[in-house]
């Protein structure tokens, strides 16, 4: 092959995703999180003050039951071919947990409001 | 084109989708959404160096209907079509600048753009662009994935005879 580049950018790429793995890690700052579903808000919780909880969240007839328990959130249960959001654990990376089928994502947010919000 | 042409684009498009049923079977450890082996690329990335553009484009978009239908899993559909739509534009494109010997590099720029395409859509279905945050992470699976079915399709090459 006349040109090194394609090797150069493979490695960038590489590089990226490594240092990127490593940030993405790392807990974010704040503890408030957000349900978000098809872009719309439904729940902007404060982890530190809520109870343990769980929310039921529907979309087409399934069924995703969020966990809220000792300041932390994750997806307990799903409705949904794959699992994947599931077997994310707990919340704590810039990482979201996210339900691709049921369009529902579980992340942490730096919106200073910690209103539990209606659904929209 | 002939009856013998099409022939073969079916059985590559058979063994694709042979592939793909297969993989759905391994336990996928990563919890993270897109990670795969993407095994069925195998086929498409040997394709890209033996066949022409718009019969590459057969085979890939077939397999990815049909993979939907047999794996029952239509919701799957946009996220595999976009991934595979821009995974074959960017290596038919590579096909210049890359040559068979390098073929491994072919699909590993393969299996990145796939994974890109499947994360662009998934952001503009769910309106979450937190998903990027996932991106590193398929970044990595994509180089050594493509690195793994490359290596896989120039092993093919390799044994197969030079004529079409």
């Amino acid at each position: 092959m006349k040109k090194k580049w394609p090797f150069i950018v493979v490695g960038v790429l590489l590089l990226f995703g490594m240092i990127g793995s490593f940030l993405v890690q790392r807990h974010p700052d704040t503890n408030l999180v957000e349900i978000v579903q098809d872009g719309q808000v439904l729940h902007r919780l404060d982890l530190t003050q809520t109870e343990n909880q769980t929310i039921e969240v529907e979309y087409d007839g399934r069924v995703n039951t969020v966990e809220i328990k000792n300041h932390q959130i994750h997806m307990l249960e799903a409705e949904c071919p794959d699992k994947t959001c599931v077997n994310m654990g707990w919340l704590n990376s810039a990482a979201p947990i996210v339900c691709l089928p049921n369009h529902l994502v579980i992340q942490f947010t730096d919106i200073p409001e910690n209103i539990d919000a209606a659904v929209q | 084109m002939d009856a013998k042409r099409l022939t073969k684009l079916a059985m590559l498009t058979g063994i694709a989708l042979i592939i793909f049923v297969v993989e759905l079977q391994i336990p996928n450890p990563f919890p993270i959404p897109g990670v795969k082996l993407g095994l069925a690329n195998i086929v498409t990335v040997y394709a890209v160096y033996h066949y022409r553009a718009k019969e590459v484009a057969l085979i890939v978009f077939v397999r990815i209907f049909l993979a939907a239908v047999f794996s029952g899993n239509f919701m799957a559909l946009s996220y595999s079509l976009f991934g595979g739509v821009f995974c074959l534009a960017g290596m038919l494109l590579l096909k210049r600048i890359i040559d068979e010997k390098h073929i491994w590099m072919a699909s590993v720029f393969g299996a990145v753009l796939h994974n890109i395409g499947q994360i662009t859509v998934a952001v503009l279905i769910t309106w979450t662009p937190g998903l990027i945050a996932y991106l590193p992470f398929l970044l990595i699976s994509g180089c050594l994935a493509g690195a793994f079915t490359g290596a896989c399709a120039q092993m093919i090459i390799h044994r197969t005879p030079a004529k079409r």
